[in-house]
């Protein structure tokens, strides 16, 4: 057993480490947590959050406004009108995007659209625009009353339509039920709120997603309605769809506008997913991560942040400046105790510190000199050696003393040379006898001064336990 | 001259005040009261010079402690900063007094320790993945320390068992691998994060996105207290840049305060250190700390003597066998080439000795704290070669292999000391048992 003070501090000192290790440890798997989240598919973890915010804010939403139904309905008829143009195209104009729409589009685009539409009406909850989107795209079984607006009629497409003409004005409704709904939504989709929302970033990457399997996340209805519009401009009977959406696009625009960057890596994302007809693009970082950028808001800030370290770190005090600091620090300094010790506490700190590695620099060097010597000039190379490491000791150890002495009440003068010069390493090899003689002294005193500190040393740690 | 300066006055103060942490900033009325010796202003200045020394120790922010805990805390950091203004340290305790001390202060200490920039590198607003290369203890025992103190009290009667401990020790090494397997496991995620994000940051420096800025890209809407701190640092940092052009008439404001008090006489006779040092506040930190380095400096000399020992005994050694060598080949010697040959190592040695005095002496700030993680890859043209880079600015960066290198080598002294230690413990139970006559003992 051991006696009670020492075990104490020992049980104390490993249990302290113990809970060290367990905080580090709870740290380290939450950062791990963070990494695989983001290593894992985005619109996944998007779709878990939506569904937890669906499911848990659904008592804090309001009516929409008046103005806001009024909008809702103008843009509707806009649609609607556009859309049966867009019919009346051949599916020339849209093979280019057809093929990789997959089943998904022509599937989850009119399920959602009519959900979406359903919950127009439903306006006693107030859910954010991507908890709304996002509810309506995955649980497309949600009750909700029949609206009476127009948007239900026109977007029902039969299954059996062909693909061509499906995918189009399935990408065309899913956009505009969509733009719709966000429109209509109640605390967000008025075009003032969706410009202050970063939300609608989200948003815009869950309706694409939903549209269409294979979206990258960065897909907004800004840049998908203009690439929609681009591609279809040529056909004649575009022109209208182009207006619808253009004007579609500049509303969205404007709200996209302060979260800008989004809307530029947007459209680089959505050519790309153009132009990649065959690979699925999973949703992961491992696809879509060097072509990720800031948000906008967060870029400016970045950038001004970064120019201003930049600049604190380049600027320097004017000299009249610094002459009227050092004036000042000179005649405080003089109001000081007079004999002030050459060393303040922190700076022996720092000297103990930068010399603690000395010991085990030296006995490795020392250690690669035992190796055998052929040659005369490598052995008398390795004499140098050992003798400049003789020095170096000697001068730590001289340094040292300095050092405990300073710590004391006595003030020494502190004259030692500047130990970046070697004193007389490679010396002649007639010079050789006679350096040996000052290392040695320092070696004595400095063994002496190691007796009185270990006496002083057995006095110290009694205040410290009392 | 003196108007114009009275007008850049303000504005030099105002800067000042702008450039400090947002939790320690002062109000530019309050250190103008100061230089007055306000009575009312000294409470306010000693908790900004609390609060301010402890963000600069690397302390926690944590609840304000009573005046006089945080008198005395200000009171031995400048001791330790090396301040010797006898009026400081023989202030009260309660804080009624000292306003214009205090100011003295801390103008002194903006100059002494770079208060301003310290503060500035400490409150860094962190986007990247940071991870610390430094080995310092300090901190740690620090920490430890304040811990074994408090624990005495709990089993201050009963023994300890042995076992116990054992025990106790057994789980730290358990959790150490368990932390271990963790850590690589971060390490091959934060890889991959880094590689698949590579090319995609604004800075080409840094080349990649971290975890932090790759969640704010997936998510904005959760870091958008992120945003704030680093607008209200970029302000904090125009701020300083303003001060830096004013700073002047700052230094010849303060100068004008040491003029008042000359007038005043209130410059004591100077009394020695010691005396001084009487007057610092006993706490048991200076003791502890005071103690500790003590007990450094007595180990660190106990192996610098052993190695210079060591030395010496090598080198005379070797010498007697050198000039054995040479009587035979005097000749040989003499010859020009040899001289050559003699010069060039003597450089030879020169400079490889050179490179070790640089070790030894203190070189430039070297890391500490937490810095960035950036991944290199072997391709790049960055001196930093293949693996992981940790830069904190782009200016100071240090490599995987440099930090590596350091470990290796504290890892090589510190087994030194642990063998040093149990030979020591082996002689004593040596010892001991020597002194017990019949008595076996058995390792458990």
């Amino acid at each position: 057993m051991l006696p009670a003070g020492c075990g104490g501090r020992l049980a104390a000192a490993l249990a302290a480490a113990l809970g060290d290790g367990a905080e580090r440890r709870r740290e380290l798997e939450r950062q791990a947590a963070r990494g695989r989240a983001l290593l894992g598919r985005w619109d996944a973890e998007d779709e878990e959050r939506q569904k937890s915010d669906s499911s848990s804010s659904n008592g804090q939403e309001s009516r929409p406004s008046p103005k806001e139904l009024e909008e809702l309905e103008l843009l509707s008829r806009a649609l609607a009108k556009a859309l049966k143009v867009r019919k009346s195209i051949q599916k020339t104009s849209v093979e280019a995007q057809g093929v990789r729409e997959g089943e998904k589009a022509a599937n989850e685009g009119p399920a959602p659209k009519n959900a979406q539409v359903q919950q127009v009406p439903v306006s006693s909850e107030g859910v954010p625009v991507t908890t709304k989107v996002k509810a309506v795209s995955r649980k497309p079984t949600s009750s909700k009353k029949p609206s009476s607006y127009l948007l239900t009629a026109p977007y029902r497409t039969d299954p059996d339509v062909k693909k061509a003409h499906r995918k189009a004005p399935a990408r065309c409704m899913s956009q505009a039920p969509r733009t719709a709904g966000k429109s209509s939504s109640k605390a967000v989709a008025s075009k003032q709120a969706r410009r202050h929302r970063l939300t609608i970033s989200a948003s815009n990457q869950e309706v694409c997603a939903a549209a269409e399997s294979q979206k990258t996340d960065g897909l907004s209805k800004c840049g998908l309605l203009e690439q929609q519009s681009v591609s279809l401009g040529d056909s004649a009977g575009g022109k209208n769809l182009v207006a619808a959406g253009r004007q579609l696009f500049d509303t969205g625009k404007e709200g996209c506008g302060s979260l800008g960057g989004s809307s530029k890596k947007e459209d680089h994302t959505t050519e790309d997913a153009l132009g990649r007809n065959s690979s699925p693009q999973a949703d992961t970082l491992q696809e879509k991560g060097s072509r990720l950028k800031f948000p906008l808001p967060y870029r400016k800030a970045y950038s001004r942040n970064s120019r201003a370290w930049e600049n604190c770190r380049l600027c320097q005090s004017s000299a009249d400046a610094a002459a009227a600091r050092n004036r000042f620090i000179e005649r405080i300094q003089t109001t000081f105790c007079s004999p002030m010790p050459a060393f303040s506490p922190a700076e022996i700190e720092e000297e103990v510190k930068v010399l603690q590695n000395v010991p085990s620099l030296l006995s490795q060097c020392v250690e690669a000199e035992h190796a055998d010597h052929p040659t005369l000039q490598r052995e008398y190379e390795s004499l140098l050696t050992l003798e400049g490491l003789q020095t170096i000791a000697s001068q730590c150890l001289h340094k040292l003393q300095l050092l405990r002495e300073d710590d004391g009440a006595e003030h020494t003068l502190s004259k030692f040379a500047d130990d970046t010069k070697l004193g007389g390493a490679a010396d002649a090899p007639e010079g050789l006898c006679c350096r040996s003689e000052g290392p040695r002294q320092a070696g004595e005193m400095g063994r002496q001064e190691s007796h009185e500190v270990q006496q002083r040393e057995v006095q110290s740690p009694t205040p410290g336990e009392e | 001259m003196r108007r114009a300066r009275g007008r850049a006055l303000p504005g030099a103060v105002a800067a000042l005040c702008r450039a400090l942490p947002p939790r320690a900033r002062p109000a530019p009325d309050t250190l103008r009261r100061a230089r007055f010796d306000r009575p009312q202003a000294s409470s306010h200045c000693w908790r900004l010079l609390c609060s301010l020394l402890k963000q600069v120790h690397g302390g926690k922010w944590t609840e304000p402690d009573a005046i006089d805990i945080q008198i005395r805390f200000i009171k031995s950091v400048l001791w330790y900063h090396g301040y010797g203004r006898p009026e400081l340290y023989r202030l009260p305790s309660d804080g009624s007094a000292g306003s214009r001390e205090l100011l003295l202060a801390f103008s002194w200490l903006l100059h002494r320790i770079s208060l301003l920039e310290q503060l500035l590198a400490r409150n860094r607003v962190r986007t990247g993945d940071e991870t610390s290369v430094c080995t310092c203890e300090d901190d740690l025992t620090n920490s430890q320390k304040g811990r074994t103190e408090i624990a005495p009290e709990y089993s201050l009667e009963d023994k300890v068992d042995v076992r116990y401990l054992q025990w106790l020790h057994g789980r730290l090494r358990f959790q150490w691998r368990s932390l271990h397997a963790l850590h690589q496991e971060q390490s091959k995620l934060l890889h991959k994060i880094h590689l698949f994000t590579s090319g995609s940051h604004m800075d080409k420096i840094l080349g990649h996105f971290s975890v932090t800025e790759t969640e704010l890209i997936r998510q904005p809407e959760n870091y958008k207290q992120l945003l704030q701190f680093l607008e209200s640092e970029t302000m904090q940092l125009e701020a300083f840049l303003e001060w830096k052009q004013l700073e002047q008439v700052y230094w010849h404001w303060m100068e004008t305060v040491l003029d008042d008090m000359a007038e005043e006489g209130s410059m004591c006779k100077s009394q020695d250190a010691h005396t001084m040092k009487s007057m610092l506040p006993k706490g048991d930190s200076c003791c502890h700390w005071a103690g500790s380095l003590v007990g450094k400096i007595d180990r660190l000399s106990r192996d610098l003597m052993t190695v210079h020992d060591q030395l010496q005994e090598l080198v005379t050694h070797r010498k007697s066998a050198w000039y054995e060598k040479v009587k035979t080949r005097e000749e040989e010697l003499q010859k020009e080439e040899f001289c050559a040959a003699a010069r060039k190592t003597q450089e030879a040695v020169e400079l490889k000795l050179l490179d070790l005095t640089y070790h030894c002496a203190p070189k430039k700030p070297k890391m500490h704290g937490s810095c960035r993680l950036v991944f290199r890859s072997k391709h790049s043209a960055s001196k930093t070669g293949f693996g992981r880079s940790v830069s904190k600015e782009p200016i100071s960066t240090v490599s995987a292999t440099e930090v590596i290198r350091e470990l290796q080598m504290r890892k090589a002294s510190l087994e030194r000391e642990l063998k040093q230690l149990q030979e020591e413990c082996r002689q004593r139970m040596d010892e001991i048992a020597e002194g017990l006559d019949g008595v076996i003992c058995i390792s458990p």
